[in-house]
C-alpha cells in the first residue's frame, strides 16, 4: 500500500494504517535520531514524540510533499528539543553517581567495526547543529533547499555547518602525530 | 556563534568523498531498533492520542500541548493569560477539523507571514524579536472568510523568532514550521532572512 493510501486511511480513523506508516518509517527515523542524540533511550522517546505529533497533525499534511520529508521536519524539531532537555537534565544530575552509573553504553560500542565505532564517536563530538547538517546532507542525502525548509537555517549557514562538521570529523579521525 | 562566517562567501561543499563514503557506510550499519519497538511505538502513540484534549461539540477550539508553555512565555513578559482545558471525548485524527498552519514567503517589501486558524478569531497579531514581542505592533489582516490572516513586514537579514497572538490572549505557533527549542520561555518559530550571517 502506498504512503498516500495509508495516510488517507489514517485520516479516516484506521489505526492499523497508522501502525503501518510507523513500521515503514521507524528504522529510518531511528537511524537519524540515534546518531543525532547518541543515546538509544533518548532516540526512542524522540521517535514516540515525533510520531505522536505526526498523527495529531496528519490532517495538515500536504500530499504534494514527500511524507518522509514532512516526518523528518517534525523529527528534527524533536531531536533539538531532546538535546535542550538533556542539557538541563545533565546539569541537574551531573553529580549524581547513580545516574552516571546507570547511563547506557556509548553508541560507538554498538559497532563491531573499529572504523564505524571511531566515526560514531567522532560524530558525537560535533556541535549539535553541525551533526544535524552533516547527517541530513550526507546520511539522508538531502538537498540544501530541503534542509533549509526542514531546519529553518539559511542555505549558506547550512553549507558552513556541513563544511565545518566534515573538517572537524577529519581532524578527530586523524591519527595522532609523533 | 559557531556558524558565523566572517567572509560573505558561500563555502565550497565538503570535498572529502572518502569520509562521506565512511559516513554513508556507518549510517547503513546502524543497528536496527529491537524487534517490536516500532509496533510498540505505534500503540503508545495511539494510546496517548486518546488522551489528547479535543475540540468540543460547540466549537470551542482544541487545546494544544504548547499552550501551557506559551502561557509561561507570556508570564515572563509580564502579561497574564489564562487557558481552559476541555478533556471530553476522544480525538479523531486531525482531519476532523480544519487545523492551524502557517507559511512565510519572501516578497519585494520583506516577508509575508500567513496563518490559517481553525476558529473564528477576531484579531491576530504577529509578534517576534523584531517588534519586541508586542501584540499591538504588527496586527495581521484577515484574508477571506476561511480563517486566513496575513501580515507583511520588512526584516533585517539574520535569524528571527516569531509567534502569533490570537485575540490578544492566545499565543500560538505553527507546529510544522521550524521551531526554536523550548529554552524555558515557551516555543516559537524561526525564520532566516538571507543576506547576512545567521
Amino acid at each position: 500500500m502506498t504512503d498516500a493510501e495509508l495516510i488517507a486511511r489514517t485520516r479516516a480513523g484506521d489505526s492499523d494504517a497508522f501502525g503501518a506508516l510507523v513500521t515503514r518509517y521507524y528504522p529510518a527515523c531511528w537511524r537519524f535520531a540515534v546518531h543525532m542524540l547518541g543515546d538509544r533511550t533518548d532516540a526512542e522517546d524522540a521517535l514516540q514524540e515525533a510520531f505522536l505529533r505526526a498523527y495529531l497533525a496528519i490532517g495538515r499534511y500536504d500530499e504534494r510533499d514527500q511524507f518522509r520529508g514532512w516526518l523528518f521536519r517534525i523529527l528534527t524539531n524533536q531531536c533539538r528539543n531532546a538535546l535542550t532537555s538533556r542539557g538541563r537534565r545533565v546539569r541537574r544530575f551531573i553529580n549524581d553517581e547513580d545516574a552516571i552509573g546507570q547511563a547506557p553504553a556509548p553508541l560507538s560500542e554498538l559497532f563491531g567495526d573499529v572504523d564505524h565505532a571511531a566515526l560514531s564517536h567522532a560524530l558525537s563530538q560535533l556541535d549539535a547543529s553541525q551533526r544535524e547538517a552533516v547527517l541530513l546532507k550526507y546520511a539522508e542525502g538531502l538537498e540544501y533547499t530541503e534542509m533549509t525548509a526542514m531546519t529553518g537555517a539559511g542555505e549558506s549557514a547550512l553549507k558552513m555547518r556541513v563544511k565545518r562538521g566534515i573538517d572537524r570529523l577529519r581532524s578527530l579521525l586523524e591519527p595522532p602525530r609523533g | 556563534m559557531a556558524d558565523r562566517d566572517p567572509l560573505p562567501l558561500v563555502p565550497a561543499e565538503a570535498d572529502d568523498p572518502a569520509l562521506v563514503a565512511r559516513l554513508t557506510a556507518l549510517y547503513a550499519a546502524t543497528p536496527l531498533p529491537p524487534e517490536g519497538q516500532a509496533e510498540q511505538c505505534a500503540r503508545a502513540v495511539l494510546a496517548r492520542a486518546m488522551h489528547q484534549p479535543v475540540r468540543a461539540a460547540d466549537g470551542v477550539p482544541r487545546i494544544r500541548w504548547w499552550w501551557g508553555a506559551a502561557a509561561a512565555a507570556i508570564l515572563v513578559l509580564g502579561v497574564r493569560i489564562t487557558t481552559t482545558r476541555d478533556r471530553t471525548g476522544v480525538p479523531a485524527p486531525a482531519t476532523a477539523t480544519p487545523e492551524l498552519a502557517g507559511t512565510v514567503t519572501p516578497t519585494r517589501a520583506g516577508l509575508r507571514f500567513e496563518i490559517q486558524l481553525p476558529d473564528a478569531a477576531q484579531q491576530v497579531a504577529l509578534v517576534g524579536d523584531f517588534n519586541g514581542w508586542s501584540a499591538s505592533a504588527t496586527p495581521m489582516v484577515r484574508r477571506g472568510p476561511q480563517g486566513g490572516w496575513a501580515a507583511e513586514i520588512p526584516l533585517t537579514p539574520g535569524r528571527h523568532e516569531y509567534a502569533f497572538v490570537v485575540d490578544g490572549r492566545r499565543w500560538v505557533i505553527d507546529p510544522l514550521a521550524p521551531q526554536v527549542p523550548d529554552a524555558g520561555f515557551g516555543p516559537s518559530n524561526a525564520v532566516v532572512v538571507e543576506g547576512g550571517s545567521e
